[in-house]
């Protein structure tokens, strides 16, 4: 059996690890190897603004992922992402400006209220799904926003001109080049893209896309619906509330105005555009969705004419322009393109393609 | 009495609104998140048709620009009907509610795109009907919003019992596939529902610019509507009118006897204590709702 043809075959699963490896194949290997390397390098050869613009980007990858597992995963529609990122940045503002506490206790702290506040959230998630509890965290959305409002007002200087909170730092060294930025946002991005694999292939990931598919039959599968669904809230909003942390750091201003609906739908956009339910896919989904209002940018300014303030609307509509065509065309967002791209190349000259098994990247 | 007539004039805009939204989740089981700026694009084209035909609203300029907006409103909604949600038929029903988000976010891009987000406007029945004494006033525009607002309401019921096609709706909205199996046409049905919908919107769009000022930020408004609706029951008529009516007045007590802040979050505590108490809505049908 070891020596026959079968068994190397690169396509023959022979084992449940086999089925569980997040590269299976050796050209993914390779692809991932030569995209750290650029990514380790393209500060190096590139300006200042487009690594801002990079560390935006990995900013985004943080929240996509977290609603991702929510949303993609556990199949839970969720407009409260960016109530959660409030959260999270406010308790940042308040215990670094207020307290004067340092980063390494700041941003867990800030975690932990934002996974608190998905906790209580996620528990309407008990009682409905689908469209109304998206309505419910749209309500909660609301309310929170309400609450921070007014604790602006009491915190900051003045009222809506937000809190100033003083760069990260570590013994000494304040971290404010945007190179520096990018590689700390690249630590922490690989460790929650990790994350989120690691959950989507474990158990707790089957449970959630159990829910997802049918949550009546995952319960008679013995899945313990509730606490798969308050744990996916509860992970979801923490990973909100690092992202909001960190783009608190990052911008050094919290405002109540930046943690808008838009927010939440530009995220649920992020999620849909990369693909529901795939680490990967919320990745470029994130990476797509924070460049396209520059793209767009560029593009109108190298078009002849000025066009003045119609520039916004058209950055705005792009997006959900993307979202309708994307809904419409390509349900499974970016990462269906290349997984057919991949599976056309992989069979080749066959046309056969595997039933989606795991699909889980 | 000016409080009276102020919160039912802003009642009976909620409950327009709510109406539409409870039309297209009565035929096809979505909800629309566009409603407030379907609502806004018609009163900035009403604001736009009014002031191409003359250079002052009157009488034939509002005849045009409302002939414009009604028309104008009802093939938009045929027309999101076809292009957009004839395709999703089939698919999850939160999958064309966030297709009407992106339909929201385009729409209020477009406000930035074609009128430049100025802020404008419906310079119409702003004079006062009757003056109280220690400055309250009751305005012509608030008497006719409340009466729109019945006459539309009762329109629809009438329409929904009496007509033939009113009874196709009602039998389409319960059950699709039988009524198709009777040859009742869903396609007519479902773009109906949107044409009227996106037709109620814009009027209650009109209204609402009548009585203070269009931005885009004033499409936030689509949420009270859609909190109407659910205080009222998502498929209840009757619940989108008293739904609209709680809702203003809860708002505008909260404006003026509290704090005007808090009075933006209220419809979304009102939303958060009918979901926690009665999730079906005041007047909603329980075997409706998608619960777990």
């Amino acid at each position: 059996m070891r020596f026959s043809p079968m068994a190397s075959s690169p396509y023959l699963i022979v084992s449940y690890a086999q089925t569980n490896r997040i590269l299976p194949e050796p050209y993914q290997r390779v692809i991932v190897a030569i995209l750290a390397v650029a990514l380790v390098c393209i500060p190096l050869f590139s300006g200042d603004y487009f690594v801002h613009l990079l560390n935006l980007c990995l900013i985004a990858v943080i929240g996509a992922v977290g609603l991702n597992l929510l949303t993609g995963y556990c199949g839970q529609l969720s407009l409260g992402h960016a109530s959660f990122m409030a959260i999270g940045a406010f308790a940042t503002a308040i215990l670094a400006q207020r307290y004067g506490l340092h980063f390494i206790v700041v941003i867990p702290a800030s975690c932990c209220a934002g996974a608190a506040v998905g906790l209580a959230v996620g528990l309407p998630a008990l009682r409905f799904r689908g469209i109304y509890l998206a309505i419910t965290t749209l309500a909660t959305h609301y309310a929170i926003i309400y609450v921070l409002t007014n604790y602006e007002a009491i915190l900051g200087p003045s009222a809506s001109a937000g809190i100033t909170i003083p760069p990260l730092s570590l013994a000494d060294h304040a971290l404010t080049t945007e190179r520096g930025w990018f590689y700390a946002l690249l630590v922490v991005d690989a460790a929650v893209v990790m994350l989120g694999l690691n959950l989507a292939r474990s158990h707790v990931g089957r449970a959630w896309v159990a829910i997802r598919d049918r949550d009546i039959a995952a319960e008679a599968c013995g899945i313990d619906v509730p606490r798969y669904k308050l744990l996916a809230f509860t992970i979801s909003a923490t990973l909100a509330a690092l992202a909001g942390s960190l783009g608190a750091y990052f911008t050094t201003v919290v405002t109540v105005e930046e943690y808008t609906l838009e927010l939440a739908i530009i995220y649920l956009a992020m999620i849909i555009v990369g693909g529901m339910g795939s680490v990967t896919g919320s990745v470029l989904g994130a990476v797509s969705i924070t460049l396209l209002p520059y793209g767009v940018e560029r593009i109108f300014a190298a078009l002849p004419w000025s066009l003045g303030t119609v520039t916004f609307g058209v950055q705005e509509a792009t997006i959900g322009a993307a979202i309708i065509g994307f809904l419409l065309f390509e349900p499974d967002g970016l990462i269906e393109i290349y997984r057919r791209t991949a599976t056309y190349f992989e069979r080749w000259p066959f046309r056969y393609r595997e039933i989606k098994a795991s699909g889980a990247r | 009495m000016e409080l009276l007539v102020s919160i039912l004039a802003l009642g009976s805009t909620y409950a327009l609104l709510a109406a539409g939204i409870v039309i297209i989740y009565k035929a096809s089981h979505v909800v629309n998140f566009a409603h407030g700026e379907l609502a806004i694009v018609g009163a900035y084209v009403f604001h736009s048709a009014g002031f191409l035909s003359s250079a002052t609203l009157s009488g034939t300029s509002v005849l045009v620009a409302g002939i414009i907006a009604a028309g104008g409103s009802a093939l938009f909604g045929v027309a999101i009907y076809f292009a957009l949600m004839r395709r999703l038929l089939g698919r999850p029903t939160f999958v064309a509610a966030m297709v009407t988000i992106g339909l929201a976010i385009i729409l209020k891009a477009a406000i930035v795109v074609v009128w430049k987000s100025r802020s404008v406007g419906i310079p119409l029945g702003r004079h006062a009907l009757r003056n109280f004494a220690g400055g309250g006033r009751v305005t012509w525009i608030e008497l006719v919003s409340i009466v729109t607002c019945i006459a539309v309401f009762a329109a629809l019921a009438a329409f929904f019992k009496y007509t033939r096609l009113g009874r196709q709706f009602r039998g389409a909205a319960e059950n699709p596939l039988l009524a198709a199996q009777r040859q009742v046409n869903i396609n007519l049905i479902l773009a109906l529902a949107w044409a009227l919908a996106v037709f109620s919107a814009a009027l209650a769009g009109v209204l609402f610019g009548s009585r203070s000022m269009l931005s885009p930020q004033s499409t936030v408004i689509g949420l009270s509507g859609l909190t109407a609706a659910l205080v009222g029951g998502l498929d209840s008529l009757r619940g989108a009118a008293a739904g609209g009516l709680l809702v203003a007045a809860a708002t505008y007590l909260t404006a003026r006897l509290i704090s005007p802040t808090l009075s933006e979050a209220v419809p979304f505590l009102i939303l958060l204590g009918v979901m926690w108490w009665r999730p079906w809505g005041l007047f909603g049908t329980v075997e409706e709702l998608d619960r777990v």
